[in-house]
């Protein structure tokens, strides 16, 4: 992204989002479908569409997340007034179990989003508190004193008394 | 959107479906036949939407189970 240091107007302005009148906007309205089943209903009805399974599935195929894409539907049904956000979260696993199904049948592969990427992997904090941990350890101690252990170590006082031993 | 903010992944892992109490069919018939309660212990409350919901969630994952075995 290109950082400038002049100001940008192409943006709303404090206390927009209140300028419309109460109740004008889907979301400040009563939910078209109030019950979870009436709302499994509806999803059910659209996602059964040969139309939204082709997309789907396309769309899924190119690795976005199941789950992602299962929040992302709930969340524009509620900005339009479809149902409430309650509904929306009850509904949520129903829809990434019939995603998943869709896929399954479609015998495509694809991303649940349910597995957690960074399992197994080493935080960045943890390599971060390891290293400060060994630079102090190494400000502890005496680098002279260690160059006189290691010269004593390199020349071992070995004794070779076997008949092939070389003679000093 | 990061993995952290969906909530889906939190609501999924949630429904405890494979572990759902099982509804027992009653035998017995007539007038003086012991009835279950809805309420009671083990048994599902029909009226709680999560339960519902996780219903529809455990029809359509059997389905997903029969296509998985078959494939």
């Amino acid at each position: 992204m290109q950082l400038t240091n002049e100001p940008n107007f192409d943006a709303p302005i404090p206390g927009m989002a209140l300028t419309a009148e109460l109740g004008g906007r889907p979301w400040q309205s009563p939910a078209q479908y109030t019950t979870v089943d009436e709302v499994i209903e509806y999803y059910m009805s659209r996602m059964t569409s040969e139309e939204f399974m082709v997309q789907l599935v396309d769309i899924m195929e190119s690795g976005i997340p199941v789950t992602v894409l299962a929040n992302t539907i709930q969340m524009s049904s509620v900005m339009d007034g479809i149902h409430s956000v309650d509904t929306g979260m009850l509904v949520l696993p129903v829809l990434i179990e019939m995603m998943m199904l869709l896929g399954d049948s479609a015998g495509i592969k694809y991303n649940s989003g349910l597995d957690d990427p960074n399992k197994g992997m080493t935080r960045d904090s943890l390599l971060a508190k390891v290293a400060s941990k060994y630079k102090s350890k190494l400000e502890d101690v005496d680098i002279e004193e260690v160059r006189e252990e290691m010269q004593d170590e390199e020349e071992p006082d070995v004794q070779y008394n076997g008949l092939m031993a070389r003679r000093k | 959107m990061s993995r952290q903010y969906n909530p889906a992944v939190v609501a999924y892992r949630n429904m405890d479906i494979e572990n759902m109490p099982v509804e027992k069919e009653t035998k017995e018939t007539g007038l003086l036949a012991r009835k279950t309660s809805m309420t009671g212990n083990g048994t599902l409350d029909y009226s709680s939407p999560a339960v519902r919901a996780a219903m529809q969630m455990q029809v359509i994952r059997r389905h997903r189970d029969e296509i998985n075995a078959t494939d």
